[in-house]
């Protein structure tokens, strides 16, 4: 198990070399004008040289391959440039954003996986029942529903009307306590913060604020996993193992839990990851209705600002994310399918 | 087959099979309208002795297998009666029942490969019948693991083990292992070796017949491979297209047959000496769907002897003589069959 994971690890810089290759560039691509933005904090700075002076200051007339070790070498001392529309670096917008992001992905993750498996499990084991019809059309409706749609929806009745979940992160009065410093940020995610704080108060508002983002997500993302789900548990079902299973005198009830759905899992764990990914790099559309600022919204305020330098800051931070993801889901295989793991 | 004579059998019957049925339904259309059935299974009846191995042989697709999985319940038959003698009382094999009497009836199924289950140790694939039949302890179900499996020649080694590190051969004996766990008395074998190596194959063969002795175990066992069933078997039934056609002691089936249908199953049997030449008999056509059979006789289209009554008189299963030998063809008296020469070695 251990090789295997050491293994997968040696293979980590390769990848992530190819990712910098990739953003590079897609970088090249802009003129070194553009570029030199990502250097420039305030006007001040453009009083006294020309825009010329600059690029040539920071060597970004220089061929590509110097110019890539140069910027290699401000990536390595964790320096991804100035971004224009946060007002701050990009480094620090990330750091700053990322945990309001982990925490609706890590918040949202597990109902929408539990649910879906649940969901599926229900419709594999009444195969074309009603049971099973009613559960794939509840969850093929919030598959079709636009994210926006049913996000203002949620909005509407649960905001508007009912009062229960406001949009944002926190409450006013909450995050005017936030910001002072007697609290302390030891992670930046509002809950796990206020627990250690003590602050039970602001732990219940952030929850509050968290629950019809995540609501929608799950609705969203079910009918996927209730496919899958179904899909998988409905072959494994035909397997001679489950007719052994039976054969031992089993009840249905562990047949069911203990031999269809744990084989069932395989290709389910392989699409959480890929789901827990998709969270992790921001759900822009349902942060945008809800106002969370996450990075999914970061990102999005910066591509509608022409902000070259947090697109392709936070495109490699994906990037990164991408490979640390793909290699839990990995591990995650060979924890599941013992047959992975002796490879 | 001198194994055979030490075996414990007696004449008391321990499963009796009657009228089984099993119809598969063939729907159409958008509302699945029934429009016919597949008649996997169409009116079974036998009986198996304690201690004995009836072998059931019969082309692919001629419901043997089926067979032995409606007995065990593993697919719903459609109808008959299947009923077991335990401590000298009949208990009825039904869906109600069938749960309890798991622990009486078990199978071996025909691929190891498949019918493992590749996320369980090979302890608790042989271990969890036991658990699920109320061995609460695992220490006590462990220990029974450990000699269930030396009892079919692994190791206490291979315990902790998945399916997918063993052989075919392994694999196989992991599933007798399980099926044996219960103590059953007994055991539907589903083509058990038929997936195998032949050279595998003559051991599992061997090691069932060990324990067959060892644990007093009845056998059913479900085979294409005549060979096969020569060696394992005290009876025989032949099965074409759902229904048996013969049923006898094995040496007077392979010296004797009654049914041409058998007469052409045993003259496929490859002859190893060359100089020995006997007539093949290729059978003419194909099997006829289970979905449409044949009028009369199920055999007759194909068969060399048929005559007028063939094709309109279904032959009922009776009795030839004296000696348990039972066919099912109108012309069994007449017929003057081949067999093959009884196997010295076994």
């Amino acid at each position: 198990m251990l090789t295997y994971i050491a293994r997968r690890l040696l293979f980590l810089p390769i990848v992530l070399i190819g990712v910098t290759l990739l953003v590079f560039v897609a970088m090249s691509f802009l003129s070194p004008y553009q570029l030199v933005s990502s250097y420039i904090k305030s006007p001040e700075e453009l009083k006294n040289q020309s825009l010329d002076d600059l690029v040539r200051k920071y060597g970004l007339n220089q061929p590509a391959h110097l110019r890539y070790i140069s910027w290699m070498k401000k990536l390595l001392r964790g320096d991804l440039g100035y971004s224009v529309s946060a007002n701050m670096r990009v480094t620090e917008a990330i750091a700053k954003r990322f945990p309001a992001t982990i925490e609706l992905a890590l918040f949202s993750i597990i109902p929408v996986v539990l649910g879906g498996i649940w969901l599926g499990t229900i419709s594999a084991k009444h195969y074309n029942r009603p049971l099973d019809h009613i559960s794939r059309t509840f969850a093929i409706i919030g598959w079709s529903l636009p994210d926006f749609v049913f996000g203002l929806i949620m909005l509407m009745i649960f905001y508007g009307v009912l009062g229960w979940f406001p949009p944002g992160r926190l409450s006013m009065w909450a995050d005017t306590i936030v910001l002072t410093g007697d609290f302390i940020r030891y992670t930046g995610m509002n809950t796990v913060d206020s627990l250690l704080n003590g602050r039970l108060d602001i732990f219940w508002d952030a929850i509050r604020h968290l629950v019809a983002p995540i609501i929608t997500l799950a609705y969203l993302w079910w009918a996927f996993l209730l496919r899958i789900t179904r899909s998988s548990m409905l072959e494994v079902m035909n397997k001679d193992y489950v007719r052994t299973a039976r054969a031992k005198g089993l009840t249905e009830k562990i047949v069911v839990n203990r031999h269809v759905r744990r084989n069932a899992m395989i290709p389910v764990a392989t699409v959480s990851g890929s789901m827990v990914l998709g969270l992790l790099g921001g759900v822009v559309i349902v942060e945008t209705v809800f106002d969370y600022k996450g990075i999914g919204l970061l990102t999005a305020t910066g591509a509608q600002q022409l902000d070259y330098t947090l697109i392709l800051g936070t495109t490699l931070f994906y990037g990164l994310l991408l490979v640390a993801t793909n290699l839990v889901v990995d591990v995650l295989y060979a924890v599941i399918d013992p047959r992975v793991r002796l490879e | 087959m001198l194994l055979k004579m030490t075996t414990t059998k007696t004449d008391e019957i321990l499963l009796d099979v009657e009228g089984l049925k099993k119809y598969f339904p063939i729907t159409k259309g958008l509302l699945r309208k029934t429009v016919g059935s597949v008649k996997a299974v169409d009116g079974v009846s036998f009986q198996v002795r304690k201690g004995e191995t009836l072998g059931i042989v019969g082309e692919s697709g001629c419901g043997k297998t089926t067979v032995g999985l409606s007995i065990m319940h593993l697919i719903q038959p459609t109808a008959g009666f299947i009923r077991l003698k335990l401590g000298g009382q009949w208990v009825e094999v039904n869906p109600k029942t069938i749960c309890n009497l798991r622990s009486e009836m078990q199978i071996i199924f025909q691929d190891p490969f498949s019918s493992l289950d590749p996320r369980m140790r090979v302890r608790d694939i042989v271990a969890e019948p036991l658990l699920a039949h109320g061995m609460k302890s695992r220490r006590e179900r462990y220990t029974r693991v450990e000699s269930l499996l030396s009892s079919v020649g692994l190791g206490a080694s291979h315990m902790n083990r998945f399916p997918h590190e063993f052989s075919g051969g392994q694999r196989q004996r992991i599933g007798i292992a399980r099926a044996l766990a219960l103590n059953p008395s007994l055991v539907v074998c589903d083509e058990p070796v038929s997936a195998l190596d032949v050279s595998v194959q003559a051991q599992v063969l061997n090691l069932l017949d060990d324990l067959q002795q060892e644990f007093g175990l009845t056998y059913l066992f479900v085979a294409h491979d005549l060979s096969v069933v020569q060696h394992i078997s005290d009876r025989v039934a032949v099965m074409y297209l759902g229904r048996i056609v013969e049923l006898s002691e094995v040496d007077e089936l392979f010296i004797h047959p009654a049914h041409p249908y058998t007469e052409a199953l045993l003259s496929a049997i490859p002859e190893p000496n060359p100089d020995m030449e006997g007539e093949q008999i290729i059978l003419k056509g194909d099997v006829p769907s289970p979905a449409d059979p044949p009028s009369g006789c199920y055999f007759h289209p194909r068969c060399r002897y048929a005559k007028e009554l063939c094709h309109q008189v279904s032959p009922e299963l009776m009795a030839l003589g004296e000696t348990g030998h039972l066919v099912a063809c109108h012309f069994a008296k007449e017929l003057n069959l081949t067999g093959v020469s009884p196997k010295e070695t076994a």
